[in-house]
């Protein structure tokens, strides 16, 4: 099952916990001075570094709606998705490893949990990183440690990170605020999609920005210190309301669950607000007929190349994708989940 | 206040540099510092800060008050054939070799990026040392890499792609001629 069809720890405040190890292989120039012979060879010797629990995807061959699809699931970069050079996607058969042979680096492994779990996904991100540093001639330094392409990453190549639910934080416009502290320790917050992406549906991902001169130990520290504290506050917002507040609140999340069970056609900007108010509804003990898996499940599978990568012909227009995810969130509401 | 670059508008923008301890001070007009990429109207200064082209500012204003050493610019990594004026620009270097060639250049940047220089915790059980001769590996993957070929060119002969299937054919013949040699 991917992440998101399973719930995690924290699962009212924290969406995934994702864990990113960049590493390049001695010998080969970066970017756009790899050769293609250079980048066949890099992805033939990554494939063989790996076990056969791996399956091989180049992008080459995916389409470019397919390749979309797999930046929703949020398993590879915008980036990696529209670059033109060859590269390669490795997944291993738990679907808990995600490596991208040749986006910016070499090789950029990765491990996607659902809730709060970042020791855990560094556990397995780093079995896999020790089957490649047998295999692989990997670039590292005394002083200045993994060698990668952009400087941004020397040292340990992690970058861990945190997708959290704050619509409390939010609504008090105290994301900025918060921007601010967190910079000040060396993390970062931004959109969902990562760098320069909107923060849809009060979701948000908060990361380490400093890789040097940080045990990998401090860094997820660090990092669960801050997450944690963020928890709390985002908590006792929630609970800290008036009556009325409280009343209004139910109402709104009353009324999106209403529009994903009767609309006849839902945008993807609006399902964005709905799924806010639905989670929080689930979240709070007023909507209890769809649990947390199911929404971010929906949330996933009704991104527009998601919903539209299955069907033949694909939607033309605007108003018939809209319409399309209406039937399909209705769809997938009325089945519940066994057991 | 004249402007150090044009020596015509007025001096709005003021930096200070730190280099080894000694303090250098330039005065700019807006239009030569956003010019120089040192003024982005619209970006948080803070980013700026974290920004990998910290290093690229730095050879600018080098290279305009003329503090560069002799040949800095063209300074090149025999690992890829990258010089520190092409490394500076981008942001990024070019392979691992860079960070051994460019190793005084880039530690004001990694400073500045990171707030030190010095990796904490262990590497790769294989420990191996990036600043030893420039020799790439002998690719174990050479035999795949042919079978790959192979493969492509039986593609591109039953998709009728005869054009491709013989430009595949001579990379195949290569590669099997290296492999012999």
């Amino acid at each position: 099952m991917s992440w998101y069809q399973v719930k995690g720890a924290e699962a009212d405040t924290v969406i995934s916990s994702r864990i990113r190890l960049a590493r390049n292989i001695n010998g080969y120039t970066f970017g756009k001075r790899l050769s293609a012979e250079d980048a066949k060879e890099i992805l033939c010797q990554v494939e063989k570094a790996l076990s056969e629990d791996y399956t091989r995807t180049d992008m080459d061959a995916l389409s470019s709606v397919s390749a979309r699809a797999l930046v929703e699931q949020h398993l590879i970069s915008p980036d990696f998705a529209s670059l033109k050079a060859p590269r390669a996607l490795f997944r291993n058969d738990k679907k808990s490893i995600y490596l991208m042979a040749l986006e910016e680096d070499h090789i950029r492994l990765q491990c996607i949990l659902p809730g709060l779990s970042l020791q855990d996904a560094y556990r397995l991100a780093a079995e896999c990183d020790e089957t490649l540093n047998e295999a692989l001639d990997i670039a590292f330094d005394d002083k200045l440690g993994y060698l990668t392409h952009c400087p941004t990453n020397l040292g340990t190549g992690l970058r861990a990170s945190v997708m959290l639910f704050l619509p409390a934080m939010t609504e008090r416009r105290m994301i900025p605020s918060l921007q601010h502290q967190l910079q000040k320790i060396g993390l970062t917050i931004r959109g969902m999609y990562g760098e320069g992406s909107a923060a849809h549906g009060c979701i948000y991902q908060i990361s380490n920005q400093i890789t040097l001169g940080l045990s990998v130990e401090d860094i997820l520290r660090n990092l669960e210190d801050a997450v944690g504290s963020i928890i709390t506050k985002e908590r006792a917002l929630r609970k800290n309301v008036t009556d009325e507040a409280a009343l209004l609140r139910e109402d709104r999340c009353r009324r999106a669950e209403g529009v994903l069970h009767f609309a006849k056609c839902i945008s993807s900007e609006e399902f964005f607000s709905l799924y806010r108010d639905v989670k929080l509804g689930i979240c709070e003990g007023i909507i209890t007929s769809i649990t947390h898996e199911t929404l971010n499940t929906l949330f996933i599978s009704v991104m527009p190349a998601m919903l539209v990568q299955n069907e033949s012909p694909a939607p033309k227009t605007a108003l018939a994708r809209d319409v399309l995810r209406a039937e399909f969130i209705k769809k997938a509401l009325e089945v519940k989940p066994r057991g | 206040m004249k402007c150090e670059n044009c020596n015509e508008r007025n001096a709005t923008f003021f930096l200070e540099q730190i280099i080894n301890g000694e303090k250098r001070s330039h005065r700019l007009c807006r239009a030569c510092a956003e010019q120089l990429g040192l003024f982005h109207p619209g970006k948080n200064a803070i980013e700026d800060v974290f920004s990998p082209l910290l290093g690229s500012h730095t050879a600018m204003i080098d290279e305009i008050f003329g503090f560069a050493g002799q040949g800095v610019k063209a300074k090149k990594c025999e690992g890829c054939g990258v010089t520190w004026q092409e490394l500076s620009k981008s942001g990024k270097v070019g392979c691992p070799r860079c960070y051994a060639t460019f190793e005084a250049e880039l530690e004001s940047s990694i400073r500045g990026i990171h707030g030190n220089v010095t990796h904490v915790g262990t590497g790769p059980i294989k420990k191996r040392v990036s600043t030893g001769p420039v020799k790439k590996r002998v690719c174990t993957a050479r035999e795949d890499l042919l079978e790959d070929l192979k493969k492509l060119m039986r593609e591109a002969i039953e998709s009728e792609n005869f054009e491709e299937a013989a430009r595949l054919r001579d990379k195949i013949r290569a590669e099997s001629d290296k492999k012999g040699g």
